[in-house]
């Protein structure tokens, strides 16, 4: 860990202000909990810390308005623990709550979250010039490859990465099509979520799709009646303090026995939160029957690619899938 | 005195430990001090060309870096490395350029902050030769096989009565690498007091640490006090030497200041010793009724190409029941690794879990309820020696057990049992058994007319409740009122202190503290006239009109010549155990698992667990419960969860950190369910005692691996069982 400089503005305006006056190597910080954890390996090596935890108004939970609105600087916590969110959204409480540690949860912020780096260990461990990485060092190769890569992704590979996208909450808001609102030197834009999050294909070194500067403020959910009837199912190694080996957020709004809508992402198996299309479309106009659920489950990793010792994750994500299906089915009916 | 059984009691420390006021070794609070951090070599195997400290030296607070050239003089004896000397002397990093196994220390920096100390560590450049062909796993080539075979165990005709029975296993199974991940990290502060170089280390073993520190860096052991005032998670990796310990030592010389490092635990897991990776070959043979008629068991472990780790696995099975023929045989694999050490039933829980697995392979195939088949071949004697065993009621833990997890609900076949939610529910049983071992204690105990004790003694406490055992001697002999008790452990500056491990502790200081406790109360009753009394001890003492009363006394086991309180002093070896004279000692345990399988996931969870323990006599409930359910814990994750994960080509372990090394959560763990036996085993020693904290995991693991069996129908023959072996 090096010696970095630090400064801890009040507005939006002013820490985007304070991060291009520093120039290169400065970051943005909130809880911490994924920066000071890749600079203590030596992986991150800011020169400056624009601390954004202390924005006026940053901690917003309002979910009165035709959109869920999150203040970016919010706390994993807060919203695990809101009433509304637990009872008309259960996906988004549980993506939050099954996600790290209670005392992780009430440092780390929902806008950071969003930018929570791979846990792939190759890239985690290899300061110091032992594993060749391409997202810490372009065209170094990547060791994960031909290594121990049972928690590697099966979906959005390329040759140059296959490092999973490691989030929960990302999973559940892809699920429901939410917005990232940034601000930047050049203003405000809105992103949404299918578009914030990049492939690895050659340069997996880039992983989001912001400019240099830009600061996420708030993050926006369209409201929907699939919430209700929703879940964030985690598969992981142990029952806590795990990253998903698989993990399904499924939202279905069923009417007469039949699945109208169903919003789908998977997370744990692939480069980056992934919405599977084609499993919604299995689902859509039938009953969310076990055999139906399989067969989504299935349709959702249909193009998976599995490497040496993950190949049980196309098992396990296909039957995770129907698992979250018919637990978000028994909730709608409830 | 006859023995009583001990009343429900507190830790003596409890308040102390809650409110963080138990200083462990790293938080003594040093003037002037020195903060180290080390340089990791990031080959495997190699030597080094040349290391430039430039950009180091530059960071603010950085006062020097060292290297091997500092170091050289520095001696290697058998004391450097653990107290696996053997056949080797050991290997201590940084004492010359060449590279022997990842992650050894190739320079110490040294630092007015931790801060400055970690920047430095980080901005030395280290520049290597050609690095060298290595052998990272056993299973690779270049793996060499040590040519003797280590232990061989045996009696009758174990391949004759194999070939010749009606039923029989020939299985193999594999156990992984595992780390101990103590949350006390392994550290060393060395400074100078009362003209003595002081060595805070969180050790088993104070006297072998100061005696051999003084060796190795030239100095007088007179002059070298060790103090490991708590240890916070020994279980082995605390046994030795650390390999910091003697650079750290050596820089506070050199520097004429005061010098700690804390080893990061990413470092540990190449710096530390670790429980090393070993293959279990094992065939058992009955005949049609059950009866046991041959045990083979062959082992291989994977060991350093320098030191000489031994493998003990094949001593505890053959001791298990009544094998009329039995043959074992174990062996070493050399690579390109630090040395492996001893992580808590170092040898028993892996042995157990291939053994107690096979047995319950043997039981399935037979058709016998697998506690039928164990009680079947229940015995009171070792088949080895012929010796009789000292206690033994297994088949009692094994009734009781069976009670406890309502046993009489398991179904032969697998998958029979289903819970409400669709999960397979499985139950199985495996046993252990740990010897009783004992270490001769040198103790002096001082009694106060106004109720104040003191005693000083041979033992570290390491959070096993070894204080609580010593107060439970002296209250139930003198009297004593804890709260006015000084117990003085761990330390070379109170007493002579002998290795804590292999399970001796309580069987070493409980005696200890009897025998200086009845001493003291003798000479009560000589200097009072009386034939006895009722009540404190400081009472009688008080109408003596003497302020104090003081007694010392050298306990030696069972057997043992006096000789052995010389190799105490020196810090030498001197445990006996478990075969004494007249008979074989050992502690018995009998586990039952209750775990539940997802369908559609393979996630295993253990929701039930029930242990019953003979340990002889129990000295404090409470710590003996819970160093059970500690046992059970590990044995969960050594079941569930527990692999360090090396990747051949660049031979280091990948998941180096407490995030991706998983050890069981709260969430993992549900009702775990202890008994005891406390029955005094007279026996052995003056207290009863035997010992609980290894034998606590013994068998453990065994009975979670055939839980899933019964749950599922899957035979998982290798460790960690995860997700994809039951999906």
């Amino acid at each position: 860990m090096r010696a970095f400089s630090y400064s801890r503005p009040r507005s939006p305006e002013a820490a985007v202000a304070a991060f291009t006056d520093a120039g290169e190597g400065a970051r943005y910080i909130a809880g911490g909990t994924t920066l000071f954890d890749l600079m203590k390996l030596n992986v991150e090596q800011p020169a400056h810390l624009v601390d954004v935890s202390q924005l006026d108004g940053s901690d917003l939970i309002e979910t009165s308005g035709d959109k869920l609105r999150f203040g970016a600087g919010a706390r994993m916590a807060d919203i695990a623990d809101d009433e509304t969110i637990n009872r008309e959204y259960p996906l988004l409480a549980e993506s939050l709550w099954r996600a790290a540690s209670q005392q992780l949860r009430n440092m780390a912020s929902v806008g950071g979250n969003l930018l929570q780096r791979t846990r792939c260990p190759y890239f985690r461990n290899g300061a110091g010039g032992v594993y060749p990485c391409n997202k810490r060092e372009p065209g170094a190769g990547c060791a994960a490859i031909e290594g121990l890569d049972r928690g590697q992704a099966i979906l959005g590979t390329s040759g140059a990465c296959t490092a999973v996208s490691p989030g929960d909450w990302p999973v559940a808001l892809t699920a429901l099509d939410a917005d990232i609102v940034v601000l930047g030197p050049q203003g405000n834009r809105t992103i949404p979520i299918a578009e914030f999050y990049l492939l690895p294909q050659d340069t997996p070194d880039r992983e989001f799709s912001l400019a240099p500067g830009e600061l996420i403020i708030e993050i926006r959910v369209p409201k929907t009646a699939a919430g209700r009837a929703s879940t964030y199912h985690k598969v992981r190694d142990r029952e806590s303090y795990a990253f998903a080996l698989a993990s399904a957020a499924v939202a279905l709004r069923i009417e007469g026995g039949q699945v109208q809508k169903a919003h789908i992402a998977l997370g744990g198996i692939a480069t980056k939160p992934w919405r599977s299309e084609a499993a919604e479309a299995v689902l859509r106009g039938k009953a969310p029957t076990r055999e139906n659920a399989l067969a989504a489950g299935r349709a959702a990793i249909a193009d998976a690619r599995a490497g040496r010792h993950n190949g049980f994750k196309i098992d396990l994500a296909t039957n995770t899938i129907a698992d979250a299906i018919t637990i978000a089915a028994e909730r709608s009916a409830s | 005195m006859t023995l009583s059984p001990n009343p429900d009691r507190p830790r003596v420390d409890a308040r102390q430990k809650v409110l963080g006021e138990a200083l462990f070794a790293a938080d003594q609070r040093v003037e002037n001090l020195l903060h180290a951090m080390t340089v990791p070599a990031s080959i495997a195997k190699g030597r080094i060309r040349a290391i430039d400290a430039s950009a180091a030296l530059k960071v603010p607070g950085v006062v020097r870096v060292m290297t091997f050239e500092d170091f050289a003089d520095i001696q290697i004896t058998p004391a450097s490395r653990g107290a696996y000397g053997q056949p080797g002397k050991g290997y201590q990093p940084m004492t010359g350029p060449d590279i022997v196994h990842r992650g050894e220390p190739v320079a110490l920096v040294l630092a007015e902050t931790l801060e400055a100390a970690i920047e430095g560590a980080e901005s030395v450049s280290v520049e290597y030769h050609e690095a060298a062909e290595f052998t990272a796993l056993m299973e690779q080539g270049g793996a060499e096989e040590a040519p003797e075979v280590f232990t061989r165990l045996g009696h009758g005709d174990a391949e004759g009565a194999f070939a010749s029975a009606a039923h029989k296993v020939d299985v193999t199974y594999r156990h992984p690498q595992q780390h101990h991940n103590p949350i006390e990290l392994i550290s060393t502060t060395a400074l100078f007091s009362e003209g003595k170089l002081r060595i805070f280390e969180g050790t088993q073993w104070s006297s072998a640490l100061a005696g051999g520190l003084a060796g190795m860096i030239g100095r007088d052991p007179q002059s070298v006090r060790a103090s490991s005032p708590y240890v916070g998670g020994g279980f082995g990796q605390k046994n030795g030497i650390q390999e910091q310990s003697a650079l750290v030592a050596r820089a506070a010389t050199i520097m004429a200041r005061p010098v700690k490092l804390v080893m990061p635990r990413g470092q540990l897991f190449h710096t530390a010793s670790y429980r090393p990776r070993s293959l279990h070959h094992v065939r058992l043979a009955a005949d049609a009724g059950g009866k046991l008629a041959a045990g083979l068991y062959r082992t291989e472990q994977q060991n350093s190409r320098y030191d000489g780790y031994n493998p003990l696995f094949g001593e505890t099975p053959p001791r298990m029941y009544g094998y009329p023929n039995w043959a074992g045989e174990d062996r070493v694999i050399r690579v390109d690794t630090q040395t492996p050490g001893h992580q808590r039933a170092p040898h028993e829980h892996p042995s157990s879990y291939a053994t107690e697995c096979a047995l319950d392979e043997l039981a399935h195939d037979l058709g016998m309820d697998p506690v039928e088949l164990r009680l079947a071949n229940d015995t009171d004697k070792d088949p080895i020696t012929g010796k009789p065993y000292s206690s033994r009621h297994l088949a009692a833990c094994l009734q009781r057990g069976a009670r406890m997890i309502d046993w009489g609900r398991r179904r032969r076949e697998p998958g029979r049992l289903r819970a409400e939610n669709g999960d397979m529910i499985g139950l199985g049983v495996a046993c252990g058994s740990y010897k009783a071992a004992m270490s001769p204690a040198i103790t002096t105990l001082r009694l106060q007319a106004n109720g104040a004790c003191r005693i000083s003694l041979s033992g570290h406490e390491m959070g096993q409740g070894l204080r609580s055992v010593i107060a439970a001697e002296l209250i139930d002999v003198l009297g004593v009122d804890p709260a006015k008790l000084d117990i003085r452990v761990g330390d070379t500056g109170f007493a002579p202190q002998m290795l804590t491990a292999g399970s001796w502790g309580t069987a070493s200081v409980a005696p200890a503290a009897r025998a200086a406790a009845l001493k003291l109360r003798a000479n009560l009753v000589e200097l009072t006239g009386r034939d006895d009394f009722e009540g404190p001890a400081y009472l009688q003492l008080a109408r003596t009109r003497r302020p104090m009363l003081k007694v010392e006394i050298d306990t030696i086991p069972l057997g043992e010549n006096p000789q052995a309180i010389d190799d105490l002093r020196k810090g030498r070896p001197v445990a006996a155990g478990p075969e004494y004279t007249d008979f074989l000692a050992f502690s018995w345990i009998a586990h039952f698992a209750e775990v539940h399988v997802e369908p559609s996931t393979g996630r295993a969870r253990v929701r039930r667990f029930a242990s019953v323990i003979d340990c002889g006599r129990v000295m404090n409930r409470r710590t003996t419960e819970s160093q059970v359910k500690g046992g059970v814990v590990w044995a969960v994750g050594a079941a569930l969860r527990e692999i360090g994960e090396t990747d051949p080509r660049y031979g280091r372990v990948l998941n180096n950190d407490l995030a991706e090394y998983l050890v069981p959560v709260n969430a993992d763990i549900d009702w775990i369910d202890v008994d005891v036996i406390d029955e005094p085993d007279t026996r052995l020693n003056i207290s009863g005692v035997k010992g609980a904290g290894e034998v606590a995991m013994v068998g453990a693991t065994a009975a979670i691996a055939n839980a899933v069996f019964n749950a599922t129908g899957k035979r998982i023959r290798h460790l960690p069982i995860r997700i994809e072996d039951l999906l």
